[in-house]
């Protein structure tokens, strides 16, 4: 697999970006706008990392908080930057193995990128908020887990899983019907492997 | 040598099998005025993205063949040195802005910035530039808020001030309205008095056939010529290669006025030629009188009394509009502003009256949500991706008819009929988004059309369709009307507005200062100079040659 | 256009402070009182930060981003100060629910910790305009690609946004209902998302044809328009940053030794 991390560090890949990350705020937007119990703020991160690769969703993921947490003024973003890295990195590698073709290995990568998700949060979590997200169904699960004396680091494991998991899963199942959907002409400005082959 | 050498170029896009560009061979010289035609699929764009390097350097793909630019391989330097050369400039303007400038000075410097030009120099150059392109008074704006017209003026600033040896132009007014247009044009007929070499690709062959030394006509990818202007318009099989002449030559042929070169009838191309051989055409013909019997009082569809509508308090876009429309096909035209998109989006409810009231069939939809006039009105949105999120065009088709409640199997029927219309049918399966624009524009028409609806509003369905595509359109509107359907359509093309629709309506100021069939209106000279307009090219060149009586298309002539 | 940046356009201390300088200010304001660890600290630095924020008269737009974490703190609150593993004291009752001191002392610890953090951004983010600050960057050395990136993202959303709109527009005429139950809204979300996901990522192609005839792949060195260099009173406010940071750490040795 010495593809896995190859990338095409070119114009497209600097549009691609914004792209994405603008992609990330209008689902998250909207999201609140229909009232989903959802964030569906990483639809945009995903799609960098199918089309480009693990480096380009990491750089998606990353920049994404760090932008917004620089100038929107939503700071507890920018301590989730290291999680939506991992994300982007995740799905990336994912479909680079060739995943991202079929439902079925689309279901695999969600688990993948939510499993991301909750093992870099939770420590985020705990060292910043002692444990709670913020969420209102994941901060009832670790509010019990709590009273029921479990560990302040478990408690919020579980917090994030119940939240990320499905959201990771509703996400990326929207990235695969879109990115099934994108022309040739277009996916083929990432491909990596390709060389121009000559006619004459 | 020549400046410009094309030899046996070939192209293929990455995973497809069809050569784009197969076996491509012209040469050009320095200063010279090259144009490109051919209809949509006959590799143009391709084309010009060879001259530019990014096929293959950026596409990939496969390759072959040579293109030399003053003796440099385009495919062999780095597009940031042949950019240098070659500058590119294509059809949709918000997307050739580099999207990260806030200013017009800004955006325009950027490509200087990014060749580490000294700042003075830029300076000097941004300054120029913005002056040659007549746009110096928006220097300090956002880009972003510009018109389309103005964009393409600042996008062609932006490669000028690069100081390229070839500027190869893709289109550059196919999504802009006629006053955009016709700013883009005065613009590229400036330079091309100022020696740079322009390439240039472009469906307006009036324009073409003034400007260009030398004309190269494509054909699915192939070379069919490379000839002077009046060699390559004279040719009998422009029809099957989707091509038409100059509206002169179009007339010349229908009147047998030519020269003969060898074996060739030679026709007129520009209006300049025309005036050289006046004393050939046939002296005053005079259009019959049009029949005017079925144009008395159709049934009623829309009775609009007293519309007033405004976006900002104190300024009226609709100011007080009282019309009824009946069945006749009937087109709004007027300049940009006029208050037209607006005024069918009342009519389609996207947007409340501030006063009067709108009467479809008797009826006020004022109480009616959008979604429940679908059903009856069917709007079709100028970009079709605004709407478009399924993955095969028949799916796509089939949205609307299974939102307004029919069965799957009456869904598909109406929407294999729709595409039928379009001529799309063959294309039911695909992914609309691999379709080019001009298709995706009848998969969205397609769309609404299955819906059945009693009324049909279009906005600016001619903008980037080809000869074949307008053709297409023209038929359904025809296929509509038949059917007891209103069409009601905002045109900017008032060749294709003359020739398909029978009651125009002239709006200016949120009013309408004109109404009636196309004989009447085009010919109230006063009302299209306050509304900014000009009759279509068929009766300002009757006039010119002195026909009396009312001529709006070719056919008119021959009777 | 709208633009989702928050930055106000007023001449203020701050607004003519160097980027550089206000990132330090964060950088201090959140390292001294985690270094030095005492709660006095984030009290000093919320008053500065306060007093920054009324110097430039931008106090009031500070408000709605507090409101933004308003609720993860209330979750910290009741969540530690009812089941808080530390919990022995008893410290009141409201209803059913008994609080300690233990746990609302430590959800005092976090809450000072983010309000202090939040504060500093708002210093930053209201009183900085983001061109300026990847122009300051790139010529620092950053990478002007991915300054690109960042300006880029600033434009792009608000255009996606203008386009959103039509999409609404143009799915309500071909009878889609947005309005009603869970599923009726959550039905909606995939016609009106997938157009402008779909065509902004296909307007990326044209828009990298557009960069790259720009010479946006050019390996010389970008020239800026305008050049702008710390000044003296922005070097000096750095070194008194510094200066507190290195403080807050003698005092935390200082600290355990005695």
């Amino acid at each position: 697999m010495k593809h896995l991390f190859k990338t095409r560090l070119h114009a497209a890949a600097f549009v691609l970006i914004p792209a994405c990350i603008g992609i990330n705020y209008l689902g998250k937007l909207f999201a609140s706008v229909l009232k989903l119990p959802l964030w569906l703020d990483s639809i945009g991160t995903c799609i960098g990392g199918v089309l480009g690769g693990p480096i380009i969703g990491a750089v998606c993921g990353a920049a994404n908080n760090l932008i917004f947490g620089f100038t929107t003024g939503d700071s507890i973003t920018l301590v989730y930057a290291l999680t939506s890295l991992g994300i982007g990195a995740a799905v990336g590698i994912m479909a680079r193995l060739g995943h991202m073709e079929k439902l079925l290995g689309a279901i695999l990568t969600a688990v993948a990128a939510g499993l991301t998700a909750v093992i870099i949060s939770t420590p985020l979590n705990v060292i910043f908020w002692g444990g709670a997200t913020g969420n209102v169904w994941g901060d009832l699960v670790f509010a019990w887990s709590q009273s029921a004396g479990l560990p302040v680091f478990f408690g919020s494991f579980l917090d994030e899983l119940v939240v990320d998991v499905p959201d990771k899963l509703i996400t990326v199942l929207i990235v695969f019907a879109i990115v099934k959907g994108l022309p040739k002409k277009l996916t083929s400005l990432y491909d990596v492997n390709d060389e121009v082959e000559s006619l004459d | 040598m020549s400046f410009i050498e094309v030899k046996g170029l070939k192209y293929k896009y990455p995973h497809t099998s069809k050569l784009v560009l197969n076996g491509i061979n012209f040469e050009a010289d320095k200063g010279q005025f090259i144009g490109i035609i051919g209809e949509n699929q006959a590799g143009k764009s391709t084309l010009c993205q060879a001259f530019a390097g990014l096929v293959p350097t950026m596409f990939r793909g496969a390759y072959g063949g040579k293109v030399l630019i003053g003796g440099v391989e385009a495919s062999k330097v780095p597009i940031a040195v042949l950019c240098q050369k070659v500058g590119l400039v294509f059809q949709n303007p918000f997307n050739q802005l580099s999207g990260a400038k806030d200013t017009v000075f800004e955006e325009i410097a950027f490509g200087l910035q990014n060749l580490g030009i000294p700042r003075e120099e830029i300076g000097k150059r941004v300054e120029k530039a913005l002056m040659l392109l007549d746009i110096n008074k928006y220097k300090e704006r956002n880009p972003f808020d510009l018109s389309g017209g103005q964009i393409q003026r600042v996008a062609i600033a932006s490669i000028l001030a690069m100081e390229p040896e070839v500027l190869v132009l893709d289109e550059p007014t196919s999504q802009l309205d006629p006053q955009g247009s016709e700013s883009v044009f005065q613009v590229i007929e400036k330079l091309a008095k100022t020696g740079i070499t322009i390439i240039m690709v472009e469906q307006k062959m009036e324009k073409l056939a003034a400007y260009c030394d030398k004309i190269l006509l494509l054909h699915q990818g192939t070379q069919v010529a490379y000839d002077v202007p009046e060699r390559i318009f004279s040719r009998d099989d422009l029809k099957k290669l989707g091509v038409k002449p100059p509206i002169y030559t179009q007339v010349s042929k229908l009147l047998l006025v030519n020269r003969k070169e060898g074996e060739e009838f030679i026709y007129p191309v520009t209006l300049k030629q025309i005036e050289k051989q006046k004393d050939q055409f046939p002296s005053i013909r005079s259009a019959g009188v049009r029949e005017r019997n079925s144009e008395k009082q159709d049934k009623g569809v829309f009775s609009i009394r007293d519309l007033s509508y405004y976006y900002v308090p104190g300024v009226l876009v609709i100011d007080k509009l009282t019309l009824n429309l009946d069945m006749r096909p009937t087109a709004v035209i007027g300049q940009n502003g006029a208050g037209k998109t607006t005024l069918v989006k009342l009519l389609k409810g996207l947007l409340k009256p501030k006063a009067g009231t709108v009467l479809l069939e008797g009826e006020d939809i004022s109480g009616r949500t959008v979604a429940q006039l679908a059903k009856k009105i069917g709007y079709v949105f100028q970009n079709p991706d605004d709407q478009i999120f399924k993955n095969q065009v028949l799916e796509e088709v089939m949205v609307g008819p299974l939102n307004i409640g029919m069965t799957r199997k009456e869904g598909e029927a109406r929407a294999r009929e729709a595409l039928e219309m379009v001529g799309l049918l063959h294309a039911a399966k695909e992914n609309p988004y691999d379709l080019d624009l001009s298709e995706r524009k009848m998969v969205a028409i397609a769309s609404v059309v299955a819906m059945d609806p009693k009324v049909l509003i279009l906005d600016e369905p001619t903008i980037a369709q080809d000869v074949r595509g307008r053709e297409v359109l023209g038929q359904l509107i025809r296929t509509m009307e038949e059917k007891g359907k209103f069409v009601l359509a905002i045109l900017h093309d008032m060749d294709f507005a003359a020739r398909y629709f029978r009651r125009f309506i002239v709006m200016t100021g949120g009013k309408v200062i004109a109404d009636g069939p196309g004989d009447q209106v085009f010919y109230e000279k006063d009302t299209l100079i306050k509304a900014r307009l000009e009759p279509p090219h068929i009766t300002r060149l009757c006039e010119l040659l002195g026909y009396e009586g009312a001529f709006l298309t070719t056919e008119d002539i021959r009777k | 256009m709208k633009s989702i940046s928050l930055y106000i356009d007023k001449d203020s201390f701050l607004t003519r402070l160097h980027p550089f300088a206000k990132l330090v200010y964060i950088l201090a304001a959140i390292s001294v009182p985690l270094i030095g660890g005492a709660l006095w600290m984030y009290g000093l630095f919320l008053v500065f930060s306060l007093g920054l924020l009324i110097s430039g008269g931008i106090l009031k737009k500070v408000f709605p981003l507090i409101a933004f974490s308003f609720t993860i703190l209330i979750t910290i609150f009741l969540i530690h100060g009812l089941f808080n593993k530390e919990n022995i004291t008893f410290l009141f009752r409201i209803g059913g629910l008994t609080f300690y001191r233990e746990g609302l002392l430590y959800a005092c610890r976090i809450g000072l910790n983010i309000l202090n953090m939040l504060l500093a951004f708002a210093s930053f983010v209201l009183t900085t305009r983001p061109a300026d600050l990847v122009d300051d960057l790139e010529q620092a050395g950053f990478s002007p690609r991915f300054g690109y990136m960042i300006t880029s993202v600033f434009q792009i959303i608000p255009q996606m946004m203008g386009t959103m709109n039509t999409i609404l527009d143009a799915q309500r005429s071909r009878g889609m209902e947005t309005e009603g139950s869970l599923f009726t809204r959550a039905r909606a979300f995939i016609p009106l998302i997938a157009p402008v996901v779909s065509s902004s990522l296909i307007n990326t192609r044209e828009r990298a044809i557009a960069l790259e005839v720009r010479g946006f792949g050019s390996k010389n060195k970008k020239t800026f328009l305008k050049e702008h260099r710390l000044s003296g009173g922005d070097k000096m406010f750095m070194f008194l940053m510094a200066l507190l940071i290195a403080a807050s750490a003698v005092w935390r040795i200082l600290h355990v030794i005695y």
